[in-house]
């Protein structure tokens, strides 16, 4: 048996390895990408659990190699693997090198499933789903009373992060305390219901932008509307198409604006837009089905 | 001179949150817009750049090794340079639609630099591993603070770059209108139309499956019913679609997971 004292990491250590793992990409580099993220986050927790100076060097080293997954995701594995150094540390020497092992193999089993079940919720769902909310209600006009810009950037921060550190959070907890069976933890969290059911909302409120780029017209004429709805419908089904052929959005903007600029030198086909004043705001007032408004805004540079 | 500097000190601090730092999202184009335009004294500008902006770019995801174009300059820079335009007598659309077309570049450059930067990114972690294997722990520590120091002043040389490219651009707008007899001013204008256009194809693109696609012909109808007939304002129709939307997900979190 072994005579080295046996410690337990205490609340303290944990909490500062999450708040570190909050840098997990801090030197994020094309050869080891978050290894250096990862290595960082344990560093409290190795400098109790390894005491001995060259045994913490050789750990860090492990924990240096290729690492790359989704940052946030990764909560569930550095919690796991936390929780095996832990255990590591309590087994008698012969065995450690098993456990060694078995990190190791836990970060490479679970790096791919995870990054790809974060880039599906996080990158492709919720980001997306609080942006399109925000961009809703830019354009339906709702907190654009003067004075009242702050609160669209906020909600969508707010309904962010709760989602954020909510998951960072609970995957840290969880991959500590079911070390090597967190795998089995995440399927019970039911993330693939969760991007169902968001991709879902964030149709009907994608129903809801369509309608309000469109409003400006309505007040005026019912058939113009209806019109320029088709017309725009048309429009985006195309430029739909265009996207899913891998046309990027950068090369789609400067096609957009070769075309308008294409029909506005046409001889017939051009209608000269209304004399704006520079300081009147004019898209959402529009856009929300009201008057354009001549609304003074603050001073220029 | 001064409020340069700052913008591009802030521009710096909050590219930090692109991948360094937390990723909060303080560096999106709907947080950095508004900010900027409301230190610049516009902030409906801002906020308004930050959605197209958000729209446009919403399937530019970071997945694997991809870096996506840096949002936070290309939103910061183009807020900037339009507040600087808006004193020009012409349509406000036209003047962010031009201010976000001389931008775009500059965040394609902004974007190589962070490629390269993380290609130098490499020599760090092989110093950690230098300095954890020689139990310089403190060194191994530090060098996590000097990557975000370095990142900080990448973003600041990047933003002032940027910022002052776009500045030396602003006459070219109003050379343009002149010269054109008002011509690109229209063209900018109706663009301006087209690019929303274009952001609800992104977000159709990324977020709008087949099997959902009837849902969204339904939601639309749905929606100009509630607008035309019901004359609903803009606020209640958000809300019944945030209700129905709160209602399906909580509906999908009850069945049984199917696949995986």
């Amino acid at each position: 048996m072994t005579e080295e004292k046996l410690v337990s990491l205490n609340p303290k250590d944990l909490v500062s390895a999450f708040l570190r793992s909050f840098f997990l990409q801090a030197a994020w580099n094309f050869e080891r990408y978050l290894s250096y993220g990862v290595a960082f986050a344990m560093m409290p927790v190795l400098k109790k659990v390894y005491p001995s100076p060259e045994e913490r060097a050789q750990a860090l080293s492990r924990h240096l190699e290729y690492f790359n997954t989704h940052p946030y995701m990764a909560s569930f594995v550095l919690g796991a693997i936390i929780r095996m150094e832990e255990e590591k540390q309590q087994l008698p020497p012969a065995q450690r090198k098993q456990k060694e092992e078995e990190i190791g193999a836990l970060k490479v089993g679970m790096m791919g499933p995870v990054a790809a079940m974060g880039d599906n919720l996080f990158w492709a769902t919720i980001r997306p789903y609080c942006g399109l909310l925000a961009v809703t209600l830019v354009l339906s006009n709702v907190f654009q009373v003067e004075g009242q810009y702050w609160i669209i950037p906020l909600l969508f921060l707010i309904v962010y992060n709760v989602a954020h550190v909510g998951i960072r959070l609970t995957g840290f907890i969880q991959g500590y305390q079911k070390s090597d069976q967190v795998v089995l933890t995440l399927r019970k969290y039911g993330f693939q219901n969760a991007i169902q059911g968001l991709k879902f909302a964030s149709v009907i409120l994608l129903g809801v932008l369509i309608v309000f780029v469109n409003l400006s017209v309505l007040e005026k004429e019912m058939g113009l509307f209806v019109l320029k709805l088709a017309f725009f419908t048309a429009i985006v089904g195309l430029f739909t198409f265009a996207l899913h052929r891998k046309i990027s959005p950068s090369q789609m903007f400067y096609a957009v604006i070769l075309f308008a600029l294409m029909l506005a030198f046409w001889p017939d086909l051009s209608v000269p837009p209304p004399q704006v004043n520079p300081i009147v705001s004019s898209q959402p007032a529009a856009a929300a089905g009201n008057p354009v408004e001549m609304k003074p805004i603050k001073g220029n540079l | 001179m001064s409020h340069w500097v700052f913008i591009s000190a802030l521009l710096a601090f909050l590219s930090l949150d692109t991948t360094a730092v937390g990723q909060f999202m303080v560096s999106r184009p709907i947080v950095v817009g508004p900010l900027v335009g409301w230190l610049l004294g516009h902030p409906n500008i801002g906020l308004e750049m930050g959605a197209l902006i958000e729209m446009i770019w919403i399937g530019d995801l970071p997945v694997g090794a991809h870096l996506p174009l840096d949002l936070t300059m290309l939103s910061g820079v183009s807020v900037a340079l339009a507040c600087e335009l808006a004193g020009n007598p012409f349509p406000r659309d036209a003047v962010t639609t031009y201010a976000l077309a001389v931008t775009i570049p500059l965040a394609v450059l902004s974007t190589e630099v962070t490629i390269l930067v993380n290609k130098f990114n490499v020599r760090w972690v092989h110093l950690a591993q230098r300095m954890a294997l020689g139990g310089r722990f403190r060194t191994f520590d530090g060098i996590n603070w000097l990557v975000v120091a370095e990142l900080f002043v990448k973003g600041f040389l990047v933003a002032a770059a940027c910022l002052t490219l776009a500045h030396f651009t602003s006459g070219l707008l109003n050379l343009s209108a002149t010269v054109l007899n008002g011509r690109v001013m229209e063209g900018l204008y109706y663009a301006h139309w087209l690019l929303l256009a274009l952001g609800c194809s992104a977000i159709i693109d990324l977020l709008v499956e087949k099997k959902n696609l009837f849902y969204l012909i339904l939601s639309i109808a749905a929606i100009m019913s509630l607008a035309i007939f019901g004359q609903m304002k803009g606020v209640y129709l958000v809300c019944v679609a945030l209700c129905v939307g709160f209602s399906a997900v909580l509906l999908f979190a009850g069945k049984e997971e199917t696949n995986d």
